[in-house]
């Protein structure tokens, strides 16, 4: 556990000397990721001034919902680099050889190998709005919110981190040449609006079979005071090491199942 | 690094050449953008869930708005469908990476292999573009509307006369999107990296283009300043034409608006390119 942190400390350092190699370069990716950020905001702030809830949500609750969304997603977000580039970089260029001489977890090198600092954009911003959110809605937060806020916060990015792994880990049995991870990706927009306005379906979909719901919509529903979820709420822990159990089991039997393309 | 001293002759395209020439050449170009995309088709069936999904989130959300009101801002419930549906469909025909092309070109160092091509750099991006775009009509954008269209209840154009007003409108569309492109991209040879502002500019045009909802919700005061922007023609304006909402001498000074835009734009992405090779540093190489 410490040889791993030391480890950590040393790829984030190696990252850091690079990255500082252009300090204004890092600085206007950073903002210019939050201007973004910012304006993907920009459908439900115009959407509002016509109507004045969507379904019986309230112009404040969804956005609570949406900047809450983006917490765990910009923490995942610091490492999901190399998830995306996986197959390219990994299997084709055959790098994946030298992650198996080492004597560490492989999965624990491919994530923390790379990371993305201007990310935590999507951290500030997020907070920014839960926190005037909360601040219009008069929530009380006591020490208990404030646990499970960091805990729900931790399965969401945990949650993010499985699902996108066990996509990443089919490239190693074919070659992803269709690319299933875009898709996906743009499933997280579901989980950016409140999931009663969508269908049986979908609902289903999104909380059982990729389980966005669970790292945004769930979470959020105990913060605004909607006992109707919950169960599901108490859930998020259970779904969240199930399903990185899952991931783990997947990615290992796919580098058991690895072989060189010899480059 | 090597510094590359190339003076203005890669902007200036040799004047002399007669238009069947340029269109031969231009074709080429073309041509080549569509080869480079065959490489890739396969991401093209990806991109047919991805759009289904957009539209698929955009539908829920304006169903449950609708479920309270029958008419807001003049559109109802299949009016703003459609506008959403066939919106996106006509997107995945103009969208370009022109931005990202040329973004990476710098990054990678290639862009020396532009410049010393005596042709004016911005045609050969956009006649790329265009050959891009004819390869997204066959795979991506046909294929959406047809899945679009079975599953959800969009309405067809409002006439004839509008069916064929938009497909040139959406044209337009295609090159005022090219233009901005461009001129965007021609930033990233100044600044070093310039994807945090590819993505920023991304958000923008979703928004302020009418592809997530029209200019009409939008307040008064942002309406108005949005009005003396290109944004709106490249959605807006097509699907207010689709939709019967423009006809007559609406629908030609809107579309002679595009024309203006896509000029305008172009004269600017040529100057932007003039000012950023002025000084060039060319990475590696």
């Amino acid at each position: 556990m410490k040889r791993h942190w030391r480890l950590v400390t040393r790829y984030f350092a190696q990252y850091a000397k690079v990255r500082l190699a252009y300090k204004a370069d890092f600085i206007i990716a950073f903002f210019s990721s939050m201007a973004a950020t910012v304006l993907g905001f920009g459908f439900a702030l115009v959407l509002f001034t016509k109507i004045p809830r969507l379904q019986d949500w309230t112009f404040d609750e969804v956005m609570f919902l949406y900047g809450f969304s983006l917490i765990p997603l910009g923490f995942f977000n610091v490492v999901s680099w190399n998830l995306y580039d996986f197959s390219e970089l990994y299997i084709i260029e055959g790098r994946f050889d030298r992650v198996l001489l080492r004597p560490v977890s492989t999965l624990f090198q491919v994530v923390f190998e790379k990371f993305r600092l201007e990310s935590l954009q999507e951290v500030v911003t997020g907070a920014l709005v839960v926190g005037i959110c909360a601040r219009r809605m008069r929530l009380e937060f006591g020490l208990g919110d404030l646990f499970w806020f960091v805990v729900t916060v931790a399965c969401g990015a945990a949650i993010y981190m499985a699902v996108f792994l066990i996509l990443t880990a089919v490239s190693f049995w074919f070659e992803d040449r269709v690319g299933i991870v875009p898709p996906v990706f743009n499933m997280l927009n579901f989980g950016r609006y409140p999931l009663t306005i969508y269908n049986v379906f979908i609902q289903f979909m999104l909380s059982w079979i990729i389980p966005f719901g669970f790292a945004t919509f769930y979470p959020t529903t105990h913060f605004l005071g909607r006992s109707a979820f919950t169960l599901y709420f108490h859930l998020i822990p259970v779904v969240t090491a199930g399903f990185t159990v899952l991931a783990i089991v997947v990615w290992n039997r796919g580098v058991a199942n690895y072989s060189s393309t010899g480059t | 690094m090597p510094q590359a001293d190339i003076a203005h002759s890669a902007t200036g395209a040799a004047p002399s050449q007669s238009p069947w020439k340029f269109l031969r050449l231009h074709f080429e170009f073309a041509r080549v953008g569509f080869v480079n995309t065959l490489a890739y088709r396969l991401r093209y069936y990806t991109g047919i869930v991805t759009y289904f999904i957009y539209v698929s989130v955009y539908y829920f959300i304006w169903k449950a708005i609708y479920e309270h009101s029958v008419s807001i801002e003049g559109f109802d419930f299949a009016h703003l469908l459609t506008y959403i549906g066939v919106g996106w469909i006509i997107r995945s025909l103009y969208f370009n990476n022109i931005d990202q092309d040329l973004a990476y070109q710098v990054i990678e160092g290639r862009l020396a292999m532009d410049l010393i091509k005596p042709v004016n750099i911005q045609f050969m991006y956009v006649a790329r573009a265009a050959g891009e775009a004819v390869f997204r009509l066959a795979l991506l954008t046909i294929p959406t509307g047809v899945v679009l269209f079975l599953v959800y209840p969009l309405r067809p154009p409002a006439s004839w006369g509008n069916a064929a007003a938009f497909l040139v409108s959406v044209g337009f569309s295609f090159l005022i999107v090219a233009a901005i492109n461009f001129a965007v991209g021609t930033f990233a040879l100044r600044l070093q990296s310039i994807l945090g502002l590819l993505r920023a500019k991304f958000f923008l045009l979703e928004l302020f283009s009418g592809l997530l909802l029209p200019m009409t919700f939008f307040p008064h005061a942002v309406q108005k300043i949005l009005d003396l922007m290109p944004f709106q023609y490249i959605s807006y304006i097509p699907m207010l034409i689709y939709l019967g909402k423009l006809h007559g001498g609406g629908l030609a000074r809107a579309m002679s608006i595009q024309v203006f835009w896509v000029a305008v734009l172009m004269a600017i992405g040529d100057g932007l390119w003039r000012w950023s090779t002025g000084k060039l540093i060319i990475q590696g190489g």
